[in-house]
């Protein structure tokens, strides 16, 4: 056998073999780059593609409407090709600011307005809304255009919203020997039936939200106003939970229907709007507050639960009726390339035909002024409530920067102490106040 | 003196002047810029995914956020986080999380790891059935887990019921200490296979004739396993321990499905602060310090772990 160390070096051959793998290397990388660029080049020449990220894109009820818009739209442009960015509405902002950061962010998104124009994420547009005609742009009212601005530009076109109503189980109702016809308009009526509607361990009045989203803000605001109380001056630059004396009275009450009276459904800290309506259409619990889209979700879940479904006002402590509704708009964002094909999109996807689709297959409520006499519209009895409802309302989220995290965070924490039992209602919303204006005041 | 030429042909010698010689020649030279060519793509890869994201995190922990307006900080960040009671919630929520964690994972791993090790039918089937929950991808196990440990209609209150183990059905996610114990279960469910397996390796050569001879002389299973097998798992276990804490401390996906650091920041461990700081509360620079100090606990741990490694110069002196 030969002894491979005495062979000797054939170092001619070895730098062959060197300036051979070199060259190889260099062949190896120029085929790279050369097969990297060669899709760029196709990219340029293929059509455009936009990006479109909202809430509601995985939600079963809204499916077969955008498939549709979206098929439709890709027929009437061939140049222009729409990809869904499908993610859950929990998730929904974090996966828009990771891909804003990035400066990856969707063409056209649907988000806080307040909170993505604060930090640059969206593109304003003033000068495409400008450009349209003015019979185009009296299709929304200046209250709903005023909702989608920030610091006096345009950073969306309103698309849909949910306004929020009381939603009864109509059976559950008459067993507890009451009048359907007749549901509560006061708190202390409101405070009689729930008593009624409650079985312990088997059945409650309602459920308290309280889970770690902003959907526990919205029903605690909308408590407070149906006391003519407020829990922000209005620039939103203070907050008023405990200094304003009928926001306290009302927080006060709302909380104390678990902690006092216990007719709301055990656990309020884990239940949002999936667990709430789930609760309902499992028939555990009598009533929601929630907006038209919650009829859909809860007969999407139970269908038997369908005609059992009654819809009124929400009870109230003072004359002045008030409710909320909240706002989608439509932006662009600033990473988009093909900021004409996006307003070609954000003007179609707003359509009149859409806007009535999304009312009723969705069940999202039109942000347009001209669907109201919509005789396809106004078919549904319970839609006609809503959209009556839908004067009274006040817009949500509310026009601050720091909104989406103190609507999820801060305000629910605090919700959460007091019904864990941590704090009295006075000094947690006390402490809410002095740590939010103190945010406020860093900003 | 002769030295054995490591990878050479059977009884091949080389003499170390003459290595020492070809280690300085000019042959080499161009070997070693060779060399350095050869592993330049992935010294490149690693900087662009390792050593460029860690100084950008920390540059980024330099900075404070309002909207679009950035300003330089230097350690205000740093010593903000001093005053944050937030941030000394999760600290604390952390090593609590952690220690109970690893502590279980290796009172229950190491039975499970013994009962595999005296098995002599049915082992590989008993092992990949405990390996499962390790399989599970972590957020789909915790979803599952979220289901179960649902107040009103999860399976864990009905079982618990039926069984009279508790007389009103526990709001598992809902309350601070419940919601606590809760994740830390599912942790323990999903993380005991891994010290599980490292010890059933180490089982596996703990030579038998040691517990035969000690049969012989009349000891006992207790005894046994106090004096023949700790002894030879001592360094495993360290290993295993010190890996462990590595993976708990910066868990984030099973809280994060499961209670998203709530009720009242109960289960807010260090990661999930750091996601709600920058994702929610949109303020990177500070969630980027937040970051910065939980790889500064990670690195210490992570060269314990190093050093461990080194058993000639570090173990023995343990021992």
């Amino acid at each position: 056998m030969k002894d491979r160390k005495t062979i000797p070096l054939d170092t001619a051959r070895l730098r062959l073999s060197r300036r051979a793998v070199l060259r190889g290397m260099v062949g190896t990388a120029a085929t790279g780059l050369a097969l990297i660029g060669a899709p760029v080049r196709i990219a340029r020449a293929a059509p455009i593609t936009l990006q479109y990220q909202t809430a509601n894109l995985t939600e079963a009820q809204y499916a077969p409407v955008w498939k549709e818009m979206f098929a439709k739209f890709e027929a009437q442009n061939p140049n222009i090709k729409i990809e869904p960015i499908l993610v859950a509405r929990k998730d929904h902002w974090t996966k828009f600011v990771t891909a804003a950061k990035a400066n990856q962010a969707p063409d056209v998104v649907a988000v806080d307005i307040a909170t993505a124009a604060y930090n640059g994420y969206l593109r304003p547009l003033d000068d495409l809304w400008q450009a349209e005609p003015a019979s185009y742009r009296q299709v929304w009212s200046q209250d709903v255009i005023r909702a989608a601005m920030w610091k006096g530009k345009l950073y969306g076109l309103p698309s849909w919203g949910g306004i929020y109503g009381e939603i009864y189980n109509k059976e559950i109702v008459r067993r507890a020997g009451l009048d359907t016809n007749k549901p509560p308009a006061t708190w202390k009526d409101y405070l009689e039936w729930a008593k009624k509607l409650t079985k312990e361990g088997q059945q409650w009045a309602l459920a308290i939200l309280a889970g770690k989203t902003d959907t526990t803000t919205r029903m605690l605001l909308m408590w407070i106003w149906s006391n003519g109380g407020e829990a922000f001056d209005p620039d939103i630059t203070q907050a008023t939970f405990a200094s304003n004396p009928k926001a306290l009275e009302a927080i006060e009450f709302y909380l104390n229907l678990d902690l006092t009276h216990r007719v709301g459904a055990p656990g309020a800290v884990n239940i949002n709007y999936l667990e709430q309506t789930t609760l309902f259409a499992q028939e555990k619990i009598a009533t929601m507050r929630n907006a038209y889209w919650g009829v859909a979700k809860v007969v999407g879940d139970n269908p038997a639960i369908k005609d059992k479904i009654a819809v009124a006002f929400s009870p109230m402590n003072t004359d002045k009726k008030v409710t909320l509704a909240t706002m989608a708009a439509d932006s662009i964002s600033k990473d988009c390339r093909h900021v004409e094909a996006a307003w070609k999109f954000i003007k179609f996807v707003n359509e009149r035909e859409w806007a009535i689709k999304r009312i009723t297959v969705s069940n999202w409520m039109p942000m347009r002024n001209d669907i109201a006499g919509d005789p396809e519209a106004s078919k549904d009895p319970l839609l006609a409530q809503f959209l009556e409802y839908g004067r009274y309302a006040r817009a949500y989220p509310l026009p601050n920067p720091l909104w989406a995290d103190i609507a999820a965070n801060d305000i629910v924490a605090t919700v959460q102490s007091v019904l864990l039992k941590r704090a009295s209602v006075k000094d947690a919303f006390a402490k809410l106040d002095a740590d939010l204006n103190r945010k406020f005041k860093e900003l | 003196m002769q030295i054995a030429q490591a990878g050479g042909w059977p009884g091949e010698t080389i003499r170390p002047t003459q290595r020492r010689q070809g280690w300085t020649g000019q042959g080499l030279k161009r070997e070693r810029r060779l060399g350095y060519v050869f592993v330049a793509p992935m010294l490149l890869f690693l900087f662009g995914i390792i050593f460029f994201p860690l100084a950008h995190a920390f540059w980024t922990s330099l900075y404070r956020e309002a909207g679009v307006n950035i300003r330089f900080v230097g350690p205000g960040n740093y010593a903000r986080l001093l005053d944050d009671p937030t941030f000394w919630n999760s600290l604390r929520v952390s090593v609590v999380f952690t220690a109970v964690c690893v502590a279980l994972h290796l009172i229950v791993g190491m039975p499970a790891a013994l009962f595999l090790d005296q098995l002599r039918r049915g082992r590989t089937a008993l092992r990949l059935l405990f390996l499962t929950p390790w399989m599970v991808t972590p957020v789909i196990g915790a979803t599952a887990w979220v289901w179960l440990l649902e107040p009103h209609f999860g399976v864990v209150n009905y079982l618990f019921r039926s069984l009279g183990l508790i007389a009103a059905y526990k709001i598992w996610l809902g309350e601070p200490g419940l919601a606590l114990g809760s994740i830390i279960t599912v942790d323990v469910w999903r993380g005991f296979p891994f010290v599980m397996l490292i010890l059933l390796a180490g089982l596996q050569t703990v030579p038998r004739e040691e517990y035969e001879a000690a049969s012989i002389d009349g000891a006992g299973a207790l005894q046994r396993f106090l004096y023949i097998t700790l002894p030879h798992l001592r360094y495993l276990l360290v290993v295993a321990t010190t890996l462990d804490v590595i993976n708990t401390v910066r868990t984030f996906d099973i809280v994060a499905v499961m209670t998203r650091g709530g009720p009242i920041n109960a289960t807010e461990v260090l990661p999930v602060l750091i996601f709600n700081t920058a994702f929610q509360a949109n303020r990177f620079g500070p969630a980027a310090a937040v970051g910065v100090v939980l790889l500064l606990l990670l690195l210490v741990f992570s060269t314990l772990y190093i050093l461990l490694l080194q058993p000639e110069r570090t173990w023995a002196r343990v021992r």
